[in-house]
């Protein structure tokens, strides 16, 4: 950073008293550093130091200017500092001894002591040439680093876990894959699995849900209605890709939104809520499938510009509507807050059980529509080579992990804000990597599987944490194991006993991730010490309004 | 007798575009001019503005032709202005280059090729940065670049120095602090009173406008509707302000992103008969704006000098604004009412202000002719010409930069800034070099290849080739006895 390195070879005083610069602080003529009070690196000003000088024992002494911290005889005399750091940081040093020898032969000459103090003020009519340099007043109102807030170990550490599960997530994921490639894991058993875990975390998340919801209840009176439609728009998304993918999104959207108005007006009441991914999707289903749309349409309503932001932000149609099914999966509940939100209007329809009949009617959509695209998937990249395709999946998935949204920032369980660039890119990352394998079946599950690793845990992984942070630390000591045991199976030989390597793999990833985590965090906060934030008068001002705050509340 | 020098004024910004840095560039010009000096303003080429041109008191402009790429800043190409800009210094056998305004990237280039041509360079800094922000980072570097090697800078306040100082690294002795100045006598209140009884009679006269305490008071507001003018300040502040004074109305005018928030807030609160909203006024209109009010309300965030504070006071006008940047440096206190940069506090000093006008307790009748003492252009012309002589060694070392600067020839191979300032390439090579690890590294091979750029030329189009253009009749300094006397009534 610029300022820093101009600090250390500008003359401002504080620097040559407090850093431990390579200057020739121990010179016998050094006052100032000996009078002047220890101050931390931090929120040092020069008002420290100017107090300093200002008790110099020295009666005749004028006012310093700042290139006497490098001389600082009692009646050092103006003096500049020009060469001593125009020629770099490492000139200054060796240039000051010599100026030392002729401290004495001007210290008869003391500035006349009938002028006036020096202002900072334009208006006045100083004494003083243009060219000034007041030591007292000189960046007297500078501050370095008035905001930095240390960071601790653990609770670095702490965070940094969340890094840790979505990079476990995504090599389980390679290991899946790899696995298949190889034909060492049968393609149902991984998709069959990953299946059933997402059916056990949804039935968790339900229960969360209803649990919160009846807290709620309990403050607010709400009547919940827990809808997680991960399944049905994410379909219906599909359905509408492959079906018309000429069709304007935006028409789909229209026409949804009319019928949801017609079956429940209370629905279209209460479109307020733009971040209602979840529902969303719907409406390309109420485009294509009324039946559908008509159930669903509760959640419809709410997004119509999100929706249509959405379509134009996917566009690839495979990996657009992929990240749509994550979205959906991220809804979960999503659909309460809009069904609570006009459960005054539309009284009771079902409530939570209709919800989760549609979620699963779009799971079931989506089942179909990748059972139905597979075959599509299976010879889209046929004509290009697998070294591509590894180097184009392995950039897709670094993206994905550096563009993850890590912040965590519970909103709410109904915002779930998706880095959309990070899961199009993992979802896109894993078409092409199914487009590797030889069966249709074994490009649906690993499409499958990626939908829900890259879609909806995320997701749940965020809830978990936002429950308890019990749950946080038992799912990312789960995932730890569960990559280190699936790269160490999959980078043993396939006739040894495939469990000892993968207790072995384990154990390295624990040791790995341990060391990373804790290194990382202490580098980081090693790294602080660099840390030279500049602030002064210059600055713009920060207005503080009071009444924007009441506009944000409305 | 006085040594005259050619001054070339080098800058993105001139007129035909309005603005602060270009009138400063013509109002400074034209004092030098009445002072002997021979200037020339070099800007690059504006939209029907091209070729050489001739403004009033024989100043001429050279309009560049140059790509303009973001608000009248030309695109920074380090090497390709020097052909011209080196016929332009020869053809004028300019002495000094004053390159203004840091965001002009003509000025930048115009310093770096004068210091390889020879020349004796002066830079004047208008604006404020911070450090945080990559944009302010990358800009600092820049300037550090072009200051690396620059004689001596020119700001227009004290934070403004503090400020350039930490930004370029530089030796806080050889920045000088000039500030800004105001034509008085274009922003003269409304009922100013004759010069002649002013001076003849009564050094006391009454008050002119005597306000009763339910006569309105107007608050004027002057500024681009910016973000960082602080117009949500002014946005939070105006109804609060209306409702706790009955009899205040508000004349904003200016431009800018921030009018429709204004406009939102008016309707909202129902002031349309209260808040009066004029739009963009030109400069020439902005006294007749300013003389209908009693209070001229400055809510800007950041702020070098603040110029229009200054023209506010000599319309006889009462200032509240806002304590950022070099705003609280203008104006004496008895001129104003200062308020931290929140909306309450800006609406306790409006009202502070309110009731002292109430009271009549303020003398702003008297303001124009203080702020007319403060602040004239004649002065700033005086003053940088000090800096012009100091640089070119007219005055020696030690009387401008201090005592012991005299023998300091001897300590550094690259100092002297004044009459010794080496030209030297080796010398000027160490003063980039010290800019950074990496940019030190390539600064200097910009400074190698802008010599051999400059070797180059002098092969090509050889000095003597150069037409020598005939100079605008000079002035002569009459009032010379007059200059000396208020010099060293200075210092």
């Amino acid at each position: 950073m610029a300022p820093p390195s101009g600090l250390h070879q500008s003359a401002i005083p504080t620097d040559f008293e407090t850093l431990p610069l390579p200057l020739p602080l121990p010179l016998p003529g050094l006052i100032r550093s000996s009078t002047a009070p220890v101050t931390s690196n931090n929120s040092i000003t020069s008002a420290a130091a100017a107090a300093a000088s200002s008790r110099r024992p020295d009666p005749s002494s004028r006012l310093l200017v700042p290139g006497d911290a490098l001389v600082s005889a009692s009646a050092s005399p103006p003096r500049r500092l020009g060469g001593g750091f125009e020629s770099g940081g490492n000139g200054s040093g060796n240039e000051s001894r010599p100026r030392r020898h002729r401290q004495h032969k001007d210290a008869s000459r003391s500035r006349s002591r009938r002028r006036k103090r020096f202002q900072k003020l334009l208006w006045v009519k100083q004494s003083y040439p243009d060219n000034y340099t007041d030591q007292a007043t000189f960046l007297e109102n500078l501050q370095r680093n008035p905001r930095v807030q240390p960071y601790d170990f653990w609770p670095l550490i702490a965070d940094s876990t969340v890094i840790l599960q979505h990079v476990c997530s995504v090599i389980i994921f390679v290991v899946c894959f790899v696995g298949i490639f190889q034909e060492r894991v049968s393609p149902v058993s991984v998709v069959g699995w990953g299946s059933f875990a997402t059916f056990i975390g949804w039935l968790l998340w339900d229960w969360w849900v209803t649990q919160e919801e009846s807290h709620r209840d309990s403050a607010d009176g709400a009547i919940s209605r827990v809808g997680s439609m991960r399944g049905p728009p994410a379909f219906r998304t599909r359905r509408h890709d492959t079906g018309g993918p000429g069709l304007p999104a935006a028409l789909g959207v229209s026409t949804t939104s009319i019928s949801s108005t017609s079956n429940f007006p209370s629905a279209a009441s209460s479109t307020s809520n733009l971040l209602q991914p979840a529902a969303h999707l719907g409406q390309y289903g109420g485009s294509s499938t009324t039946s559908v749309g008509g159930l669903l349409s509760p959640g419809h309503a709410h997004s119509k510009s999100a929706s249509s932001v959405h379509s134009a932000a996917s566009q690839t149609s495979l990996t657009g509507s992929a990240a749509g099914v994550s979205r959906s999966g991220t809804g979960g509940g999503e659909t309460t807050r809009g069904a609570s939100r006009f459960r005054d209007d539309s009284p009771s329809r079902g409530g939570r059980v209709y919800l989760r009949v549609g979620t699963i009617k779009s799971a079931m959509l989506i089942y179909f529509t990748l059972l139905g695209l597979s075959p599509i998937l299976k010879s889209l990249t046929r004509s290009t080579s697998s070294d591509s395709i590894w180097a184009i999946s392995f950039w897709l998935l670094a993206i994905n992990i550096f563009f993850f949204d890590y912040s965590g920032t519970w909103v709410g369980v109904h915002k779930v804000s998706v880095a959309s660039l990070s899961t199009n890119a993992a979802l896109m990352a894993s078409t092409v990597l199914a487009s590797r394998l030889p069966s249709t079946g074994q490009v649906f599950s690993l499409t499958l599987f990626s939908i829900e690793v890259f879609g909806l845990f995320p997701v749940f992984r965020r809830y978990a944490r936002h429950r308890s942070w019990r749950y946080h630390v038992a799912l990312t000591v789960l995932l730890v194991l569960g990559a280190g045991a699936g790269v160490g199976m999959i980078l043993g030989d396939e006739r040894g006993w495939p469990w000892k390597k993968g207790l072995l793999g384990m154990v390295v990833a624990c040791l790995i991730s341990a060391v990373a985590m804790g290194g990382c965090s202490w580098w980081l906060i090693g790294l602080q010490k660099y840390k030279n934030e500049i602030y002064g008068p210059w600055d713009p001002a920060r207005p503080i309004i009071i009444s924007r705050r009441h506009w944000d509340d409305e | 007798m006085a040594p005259t020098y050619n001054i070339a004024m080098v800058s993105d910004f001139f007129f035909p575009q309005p603005g602060g840095i270009e009138s400063h560039i013509y109002q400074l010009s034209t004092k030098l001019r009445d002072r002997g000096h021979k200037v020339i303003v070099v800007t690059h080429a504006y939209e029907g503005r091209t070729g050489v041109r001739y403004l009033t008191n024989g100043i001429k402009v050279y309009h560049v032709p140059f790509l303009v790429i973001y608000r009248s800043a030309s695109f920074p190409t380090v090497f390709s202005f020097f052909p011209v800009f080196r016929n332009i210094m020869l053809r004028e056998r300019i002495d000094i280059v004053h390159g203004h305004a840091s965001l002009s990237s003509l000025c930048h280039e115009a310093i770096f090729h004068a210091r390889t041509m020879g020349l004796r360079t002066v830079y004047t800094d208008h604006s404020l940065f911070g450090f945080a922000d990559a944009a302010s980072i990358m800009a600092n570097k820049l300037l550090k670049f072009s200051l690396s090697d620059v004689d001596h800078v020119i700001c227009v306040s004290h934070t403004c120095k503090e400020n350039t100082v930490l930004r370029a690294s530089l030796d806080p002795l050889m920045v000088s602090v000039i500030p800004n100045a105001v034509v008085a006598e274009n922003f003269k209140p409304l009922h100013s009173r004759p010069e002649v009884s002013a001076n003849s009679f009564g050094h006391n006269p009454p008050p002119v406008r005597q306000l009763g305490p339910h006569d309105t008071i107007t608050i004027v507001v002057i500024s681009r509707l910016f973000y960082n003018k602080g117009t949500d300040l002014l946005t939070a502040a105006i109804p609060r302000i209306i409702q706790n004074h009955p009899n205040t109305r508000f004349i904003i005018a200016g431009s800018g992103p921030k009018a429709i928030d204004l406009e939102q807030m008016i309707e909202q609160n129902v002031l349309q008969d209260r808040v009066e909203m004029l739009g963009p006024v030109r400069h020439e209109e902005v006294r007749d704006v300013m003389v209908r009010g009693h209070i001229y309300l400055h809510p800007s965030l950041t702020e070098a000098f603040g110029t229009v504070i200054v023209e506010a006071a000599s319309c006889g006008l009462y200032v509240v604004c806002t304590q950022v940047g070099g705003i609280p440096e203008v104006l004496p206190s008895h001129m104003t009412v200062f308020a931290k940069p929140e909306e309450d506090d800006l609406v306790a000093a409006t009202g502070k202000a309110i009731a002292a006008l109430r009271a009549n307790k303020v003398r702003t009748e008297l303001f124009h002719e203080q702020v007319k003492t403060m602040y004239s252009w004649t002065n700033v012309a005086m003053r940088t010409e000090r800096v012009y002589n100091g640089i070119s060694g007219a005055i020696s070392e030690a009387e401008f930069y201090g005592y012991d600067a005299a023998n300091a020839a001897s300590w550094s191979a690259t100092r002297g800034r004044s009459g010794v300032q080496s030209f030297a390439l080796i010398d000027r090579l160490k003063r980039y070099y010290g800019c950074g690890i990496w940019a030190g590294k390539l600064f200097c091979i910009c400074v190698i290849v802008d010599y051999l750029l400059f070797v180059f030329l002098e092969l090509w189009f050889p000095r003597e080739k150069i037409d020598i253009c005939p100079d605008w009749p000079r002035k002569t300094i009459n009032e010379q006895k007059e200059t000396v006397k208020d010099a060293r009534s200075r210092w």
